[in-house]
């Protein structure tokens, strides 16, 4: 259903790989960061945050005085004020009632939770008051271990099929249990808010660090229980967000809370240590798989138990990922049958929420992993086994309820083996693995909505609900409102993170923004071309089906022309969209070549490949910056990222230097392609492309390298010691 | 304690605490806050600036030790309007959110001045002391390929 992307006159611009507009600024060095705003009589905000993962507060008690101090907030100076953050439940779930305290009230459950907030004149005051507050803690046994946690947080369970029935007619059984640990975010800027409370309109006005500005609204009104109309949240450039910026933080409601008090604007800048320990993390799960087999492979049913390491508290997306890796598990399959549980329980570690993927890279490495050892128990080629397999119509209603809306699976799979090219052997000094794995991932859905404006000067202003925070969005959307209204992409200004300006939404994440937010876009320059071809049709009297669209503006048939101003001039042009449809299915085909150094167990992956199915790609350029930045992370994943707990729950890896991302010196050639087959259920044919290469690619570096290792299982990060002892076995 | 810096050709005078890093005096002091702060522990790079000509962490450093020097930070690297190592992330598609670029600009730039002609694994060492968490680096690699290539002996 592309035919609604015309062909203008100024000729097509979705499908060109034109670098953004958006970078001179940053490039100059004029971005404006969270922490790059200082308003006049701008105040700071500190944390004193709990040193054990589990303990009573017996008493906070605030300093009598310090230099520049102006106020401390602990859970008393909140109580009556606010309420804890809301909490999502993904449908089906049963969740339980444990929202994250904003300041903690008579217990801390993690290291790193805010227990009291102190402001100052300067952020060096503010941290120099901080460790003035005094804390009294009674020390409480930690959980760090999920296994040995007690307490489900969230609990879901859906079977479909005659699961019973295809295990005991297979021919084989076959999977595993495989674990994916927790990571971390680390988006280059941390998190941060700043907010301003004007007394007079009674107006609190939030900039945030966040991937959108209705979400931090919502919980903002949620928390403080104001009316949206007395709140303002204004999103600056963000530096990297990965999901982790998704939600509000805690702390920024707080920073909120001490603006209204202190009478003057107030900065939380999260530093790097912060980040650490108290954003939440991502990850964290494990699952226990097994397939049910026919003799000649195919896949008869799924059975699946996932255990999520959910933290000390449900965040308000925390439930979601672990329900997007359930919803998953038939992948890329026609399996009939399935049953898969999760079981989220409670830990005294920070909380996890969605990180890239979020519960797609673990569907993808549950599941594929399964495959690989099924195709191993079958004494099958991998790559024929998914084959057999393979989905091939569409819409495909999967066993566990999401419908697929479009695909070429087996195309995917054709070319990522044709750009991997041939198997090479082990040699003398290394254990060489090829390793091919599938997904299917959940992108779009809910709705996002645009406002598009004629200017007098004949420009087209467009406000966006969904907002950018790297990603690309003023020139990929300018590229989309530039070809329907066939003006030049120069005479299109976005406009995105103000609440006070764009029309609500549903926010910047899982890969929705192109299907989305771009698809508001085109439905609101659609309309607002319409009024314009009207509006010309008038003012040159001639019939509406006369006029068309040149480089000089509308023409009627006879050849008169209008200028878009002389348009603008006839009256107020403006259309809003609100772009509304159910899930759209992105997927792709990776494959990975890796050779572990048998003296020394040292993993190298020596090529990635990368075949993703998005539908239609509008910025190329932007798309492959999309693909390559999350392969990137899928391979630091791999690598060497893993956030690490003692057994007492204390942060073990909590800077740069103990969690370290990977370098420019360590990645391996990546090969992308871009399979189109278009979503019918937008107006672009577009799918999500922003959290593929992180879905994709541990799942088949993880293939790769049990296929190094003769079939044994490793999980991830593929670390020296882990690969020399499962060489050793 | 006061001091007087030279930054991107124009001088300074400032009072400062002796705690003072580097990285804050220039963005909150100076108010040059196209320098970001990363992690304030050396090892993502996005606070890189110049000092007398060699890239520093500004994060790692006290103001007061800048006293008396030159400091050149992204606000002073193009001389005239855009470097060409800002042309090349443009074209290269070298960036995404940004908040690492004039870190990374400020490590390169003696290393296209000086390089002509790197080869990949030279320019993917010269990049390994700054982290990017958006790009997987291609980008970044190719452009500093074509501005050094461009910069070719100049």
């Amino acid at each position: 259903m592309t035919s609604e992307v015309g062909s203008p006159a100024g000729g097509r611009l979705v499908g060109r790989p034109l670098p953004r507009r958006e970078d001179a600024r940053v490039l100059g060095g004029h971005s404006e960061f969270l922490d790059d705003l200082h308003p006049a009589g701008l105040a700071h905000l500190a944390f004193v945050r709990s040193p054990y993962a589990h303990a009573r507060v017996l008493s906070v008690t605030p300093p009598r005085g310090a230099p520049g101090l102006l106020a401390v907030l602990t859970a008393r100076e909140l109580e009556g004020r606010t309420r804890p953050l809301p909490i999502q439940s993904p449908e089906g779930s049963e969740v339980a009632d444990e929202p994250h305290p904003l300041l903690a009230a008579g217990e801390v459950r993690y290291v790193g939770q805010p227990v009291a907030a102190v402001v100052a004149e300067s952020r060096a005051l503010a941290e120099d008051a901080a460790e003035l507050v005094g804390v009294e803690y009674e020390e409480l046994d930690p959980v760090a271990d999920p296994h040995a946690s007690d307490l489900e947080l969230l609990r879901w369970r859906r079977t479909a099929g005659d699961v019973e029935g295809a295990f005991r007619s297979a021919a084989r059984v076959a999977g595993g249990r495989y674990a994916m640990p927790r990571l971390v975010a680390a988006p280059m800027e941390a998190r941060g808010a700043l907010a301003y409370h004007d007394p007079a309109a009674d107006l609190l006005t939030v900039w945030c660090s966040a991937q959108d500005t209705h979400r931090p609204l919502r919980h903002l009104g949620h928390v403080l229980g104001r009316p949206a109309e007395q709140l303002r949240v204004v999103v600056p450039d963000v530096g990297g967000a990965f999901g982790s910026k998704g939600s509000l933080a805690p702390e920024a409601a707080v920073a909120a809370i001490a603006a209204i008090d202190v009478g003057r604007p107030v900065k939380w800048a999260e530093d790097r240590a912060e980040n650490f320990v108290a954003a939440y993390q991502g990850r964290g799960m494990e699952a226990e798989v097994e397939l049910a087999l026919a003799a000649d492979g195919r896949m008869l049913a799924v059975r699946a138990r996932i255990l999520a390491d959910l933290g000390a508290y449900l965040l308000p997306a925390t439930a979601m990922p672990p329900h997007t890796a359930a919803m998953l598990m038939a992948g890329c399959y026609t399996i009939p049958a399935a049953d898969v549980r999760v079981s989220g329980v409670r830990t005294n570690k920070v909380p996890t929420g969605p990180y890239r993927g979020a519960g797609r890279p673990e569907a993808a490495y549950f599941l594929e992993r399964a495959v690989d050892d099924a195709a191993r128990a079958l004494a099958l080629d991998p790559v024929e086994l998914r084959r057999r397999n393979l989905i091939r119509e569409f819409p495909h209603r999967s066993p566990l309820g999401w419908t697929y809306d479009s695909g070429d699976y087996r195309r995917c799979l054709d070319l990522a083996l044709d750009l991997a090219g041939p198997r090479r052997a082990h040699s003398d000094e290394g254990l060489v693995g090829r390793g091919v794995a599938m997904y299917v991932e959940r992108a779009g859905g809910s709705f996002e909505a645009a406002r598009a404006t004629l200017e007098p000067d004949g420009r087209v202003i467009v406000r966006s609900s969904t907002s950018p925070h790297g990603q690309g969005h003023d020139m990929t959307f300018a590229q989309i409102a530039a070809e329907r209204l066939h003006v030049d992409p120069g005479d299109v200004v976005l406009e995105f993170g103000d609440s006070a300006l764009v029309p609500g939404g549903t926010g910047t994440f899982a890969s929705r923004s192109v299907a989305m937010g771009g698809s508001a876009v085109a439905r609101a320059v659609d309309e607002l071309g319409k009024q314009c071809v009207q509006t010309a049709a008038r003012l040159l009297d001639a019939p509406e089906d006369e006029i068309t669209w040149g480089e000089e503006g509308l023409a009627a048939g006879d050849g008169r022309t209008l200028a878009l101003p002389d348009v603008a001039a006839a009256g107020p042009l403006e259309a809003t969209a609100r772009f509304e449809s159910d899930l759209v299915f992105g997927s792709g085909a990776y494959a990975a070549e890796v050779e572990i150094e048998r003296a020394t167990g040292r993993l190298t992956v020596r090529r990635l490949t990368a075949v993703d199915d998005a539908g239609t790609i509008v910025n190329p350029l932007l798309a492959e910056g999309q693909v390559l930045g999350g392969a990137v992370q899928g391979l630091g994943e791999c690598l060497a990222e893993e956030a690490t707990y003692d057994d007492q729950a204390q942060p073990t890896s909590a800077s740069f230097a103990d969690y370290s991302l990977l370098t420019a010196a360590e990645i391996p050639p990546i090969a992308a392609e871009f399979v189109e087959s278009p979503s019918p259920l937008n107006p672009l044919g577009a799918k999500g492309i922003g959290e593929a290469g992180a879905i994709g690619t541990p799942a088949a570096v993880a293939n790769a390298v049990s296929d190094a290792l003769g079939g044994r299982h490793v999980d991830p990060p593929f670390t020296e010691e882990k690969l020399w002892r499962a060489i050793g076995e | 304690m006061r001091i007087a810096v030279e930054v991107n050709g124009e001088r300074y005078e400032r009072e400062v605490e002796p705690r003072t890093l580097l990285s804050d005096f220039i963005r909150h002091d100076l108010e040059l806050t196209g320098t970001k702060v990363g992690c304030e522990h050396g090892v993502c790079g996005a606070c890189t600036v110049q000092l007398d000509g060699e890239p520093v962490r500004s994060c790692l450093m006290l103001a007061v030790q800048a006293g008396g020097r030159s400091l050149r930070t992204i606000e002073g690297l193009a001389e005239d309007g855009e470097h060409p190592l800002q042309r090349a992330f443009h074209e290269r598609h070298a960036l995404q959110c940004g908040f690492c670029t004039a870190g990374f600009l400020m490590s390169l730039e003696p290393f296209v001045r000086e390089k002509p002609e790197p080869s990949e694994a030279q320019i993917r060492e010269a990049l390994a002391g700054n982290l990017c968490r958006c790009t997987g680096y291609r980008g970044m690699v190719e452009a500093v390929g074509q501005a050094a290539k461009e910069l070719g002996g100049g």
